[in-house]
């Protein structure tokens, strides 16, 4: 452990030098109250592991969870069990429902850990069913539900404990791209009503960048950037982030003053007469420069948020923006 | 990820064969080529492999062909050996002396009854002495024919050595190219000439031909054997007789004995608490007035399992009434149902403890072996020697031979529960208990249910045997069927058994069908 900390092991040295695999080392990172933070990563780079340690699913060698102010590995296993039950509802890949349960006491399960009364288990289930769209399939088994229905129960699940942080563990890998779709949706719409602070794991980057405020990207239990969805697409850390990226379309993604020239340094082209040209915010994004440009022969202007001009944006520098090659 | 911990295997396919063949590495290399540019049976030829047999397969550690050449070859050998010196019909021979003997003698006493004056025996002897003469020029024939074979017998043999020698030179190549595919992919296969295996072939064979070529060959080889060396040496039969088994088999009865005497109290109070078990269902069973042990197994039957169970139950319970076996098949259905409740009371726990702990499991392993293997009549003895004769110890049979199945399946299906599953509860703050009992064990029921069917059939299996340290019952009547050779007797009481078997099959496993279904 010493080792990895003083000298900054990677994972293969490890286990060269030491035969044991490190899980995650050198994760550090703060998830602000509501936010929903992605952690994105290949298979075996530790991301699953790394979201087990929130809630001591696996127990960290070395380092601190902190979790609503409680420091997680200085609770005893009373406590830890209450927080597990009251404050951290979890989501899994395989949904993990109970066959033998219908949707009803599935839903009710966390509850029912707690020592809830069957009616007051009743009636918390049947509100977190309605808000995942699946009233009416109380007493449905889960056998009988498809992927996606299955996923929501296990969300509704989740929710049931009225948790204040929801762990997500690649909630929608496991489903086919058009339910993904479906499912991320209305996942976004109750979390912008329900407001909980969200760890969310995928190996994804589209469904990261779509749902994340922030994303973190980890490398062989290492985490190797940290940031919003436009950081890491225009500023990526390395080449590894890079290579992810290179394939996201950026049109949502990156904002007018992230590939603009600073407007006192720009020299108009014969023909261009800056004044003429049409005024944009700066935080419009690609796909609306696109249509901004299409209807002038003038480069761009952005404003500032004081509707000062900072910057241009001329038709060569949109495309490479695009592109992404030089942003 | 492009590092995945495999090494690259063997590249180029010629530069392979030779690092894998060693000596000889154009020869395979060639050879090779044109098995593998065949697709049906590619006659290769080995020189080497035909001259040497299994040593050739020794030397290049192809074990396969080395065990299966041995093998031919030494047969071969052997119908050699007895071509050239193998003392053929012997046997008759002998025969046809002791008939002369034997003749002799009847001859000598048929002059002595005739000397006595006694004609009719005299007679009898004459006659069975005619007998004999023609067994021992029947004896004699055939002793004549079987010498004369020697020479066919040789001739086969020789015909079957250069047979297995043309096979050996033609499979060898084509044994060796499969090893070498084995070899590209596990490089552990042994390749190239090994000194070692030639060695440890070489020493085999040696071991194992002359011997058994002497055996098959010689009449008498012990008694040759004892003649070439002096003193008794048998190569027929390992020389021990009971001095090891003798002193062990009395030391283990003094252990019987031992514990026998200083743990009464406790093979007592086992035997107390199963009795209390079995009363308490004799009671339920046959104090309790027959229609309504009849009418609620009936309804029972037809809750659970539905009306076509219900009726089969029905039919075999008037079967039982009719026949006058009422009450001992009450008693038996006791004395299984005693077993197979003890069995689950005490198994299933222990079946959970091994599903959970690996550890535990490998301890128990052996002793379910043990349990479900060893036969009935060996842990009959002990059990007679702690707890007596009677119905308790009969259960207490019952019990090993049907305990094992239950402890089994409980552990498999708690092994079988997902490990998502487990952790989804954990992370919702179950408890160790609230996992096992709202989780684990729900999960595992189908499984467990398996179990006690089989227990339960198991504990019917042992209905019979138990009856041999005095459990009454349908066994009892069984038992006695078979000191009397009484064919009828023996039927009836074994469709009585066959159907309270069938009666507590069908309920348990409709149960179980209707619960899967949902119902």
């Amino acid at each position: 452990m010493a080792a990895i900390e003083e000298r900054g092991l990677s994972k293969p040295e490890v286990l060269s030098e030491f035969g044991c695999v490190v899980g995650i080392a050198d994760c550090s990172f703060k998830v602000k109250r509501g936010e929903i933070f992605c952690v994105m990563g290949l298979s075996g780079s530790g991301k699953s592991t790394m979201v087990r340690h929130l809630n001591r699913l696996i127990e960290p060698t070395s380092g601190s969870i902190s979790v609503l102010g409680e420091d997680m590995r200085a609770l005893g296993a009373d406590r830890l069990r209450e927080m597990r039950a009251m404050h951290i509802g979890m989501v899994f890949q395989h949904m993990a429902l109970l066959p033998h349960r219908t949707v009803r006491d599935n839903v009710g399960f966390p509850l029912q850990v707690r020592g809830e009364p069957k009616s007051k288990r009743w009636e918390v289930s049947q509100h977190c069913l309605n808000l995942v769209n699946l009233d009416g399939y109380e007493d449905r088994f889960p056998r009988e539900l498809s992927g996606g229905m299955q996923q929501r129960v296990g969300l509704a699940r989740a929710l049931a404990s009225d948790p204040e942080v929801l762990l997500m563990d690649e909630p929608f890998s496991a489903l086919d791209p058009l339910i993904r779709r479906q499912l991320q949706d209305q996942f976004m719409a109750l979390s912008a009503e329900l407001k909980k602070t969200t760890v969310f794991i995928t190996h994804d980057l589209d469904e990261a960048i779509r749902i994340g405020h922030r994303i973190a990207i980890m490398k062989d239990g290492r985490i190797v950037q940290i940031g919003t969805p436009e950081d890491i697409v225009t500023k990526p850390a390395d080449d590894y982030v890079k290579d992810f990226v290179e394939g996201i379309s950026k049109l949502k993604l990156v904002f007018a003053h992230s590939i603009m020239e600073k407007f006192t340094t720009y020299k108009p082209a014969r023909g261009e007469d800056l004044a003429k040209s049409p005024r944009v915010s700066h935080d419009t994004d690609l796909d609306h420069l696109i249509d901004v440009s299409i209807t002038t022969t003038q480069p761009i202007v952005v404003q500032s948020d004081k509707g000062k001009d900072v910057g241009v944006i001329s038709k060569s520098t949109l495309l490479q923006g695009i592109q992404g090659g030089k942003a | 990820m492009t590092d995945s911990g495999l090494e690259l295997g063997p590249s180029g396919l010629d530069a392979s064969v030779g690092e894998f063949a060693d000596q000889n590495q154009d020869y395979y290399t060639t050879e090779f080529a044109k098995i593998q540019g065949t697709t049906g049976f590619a006659w290769s030829w080995n020189t080497m492999a035909a001259l040497f047999g299994p040593m050739w397969g020794a030397a290049r550690g192809v074990w396969g062909f080395f065990w299966t050449f041995l093998v031919l070859e030494l047969f071969a050998l052997v119908q050699v050996g007895r071509g050239l010196w193998g003392e053929l019909g012997a046997e008759h021979l002998q025969k046809y002396e002791k008939l002369l003997t034997n003749i002799a003698k009847r001859e000598q006493q048929a002059q002595e009854a005739l000397a006595a004056g006694d004609q009719a025996a005299a007679d009898t002897a004459m006659k069975v002495a005619d007998n004999l003469k023609k067994v021992a020029t029947r004896a004699k024939e055939q002793a004549d024919l079987a010498a004369n074979e020697a020479v066919t017998i040789l001739l086969i043999g020789l015909g079957l050595l250069v047979l297995f020698k043309i096979v050996e030179g033609f499979y060898a190549n084509v044994a060796y190219e499969k090893q070498y595919l084995k070899w590209r992919a596990n490089a552990s296969t042994p390749s190239g000439v090994n000194q070692m295996t030639t060695l440890f072939g070489a020493v085999l064979l040696i071991l194992i031909w002359p011997l058994t070529l002497f055996r098959f060959t010689v009449t008498n080889p012990d008694d040759k054997l004892s003649d070439l060396f002096g003193g008794r040496l048998s190569i027929t039969q390992f020389p021990v007789n009971k001095e090891y088994f003798a002193p062990i088999a009395t030391w283990l009865d003094g252990g019987f004995d031992w514990l026998a005497n200083n743990f009464g109290d406790v093979f007592d109070g086992v035997t107390a608490g199963i009795r209390w078990v079995l009363d308490g269902l004799e009671i339920l069973l046959i104090q309790t007035p027959w229609p309504v042990v009849m009418i609620v197994i009936v309804v029972m039957a037809f809750r659970l399992a539905g009306p076509r169970v219900a009726v089969f139950t029905a039919a075999s319970l008037l079967y039982l009434a009719f026949m006058g076996l009422w009450e001992i098949s009450m008693i038996t259905v006791a004395l299984i149902g005693a077993g197979a409740f003890l069995c689950v009371i005490f198994g299933i726990p222990l079946g959970i403890w091994f599903g959970k702990s690996k550890r535990a499991y490998t301890f128990a392993e052996p002793v379910l072996d043990f349990m479900q293997t060893m036969p009935a009549f060996v842990y009959l003895i002990p059990i007679i020697a702690f707890f007596g004769t009677g119905k308790p110890p009969g259960v207490l049979a019952t019990i090993i031979f049907a305990m094992p199945p239950v402890i089994r399946l409980t552990a498999l299906g708690m092994r079988g529960v997902p490990e998502a599953t487990k952790e989804a509860a954990v992370a919702f703050g179950c408890s160790k208990w609230q996992l096992l009992r709202n989780v684990e064990i729900p999960l595992a029921m189908p499984s467990i249910m398996t179990g006690i069917n089989q227990t339960i059939l198991m504990s019917l299996s042992m209905v019979v045997i138990a009856s041999l340290i005095g459990a009454e019952g349908l066994g009892a009547l069984i038992l006695e069927a078979l000191q009397y050779a009484a064919k009828g007797q023996g039927l009836l009481g074994g469709l009585a058994i066959l159907f309270c078997a069938m009666v507590i099959d069908r309920i348990a496993q409709g149960m179980y069908r209707r619960k899967a279904e949902g119902l």
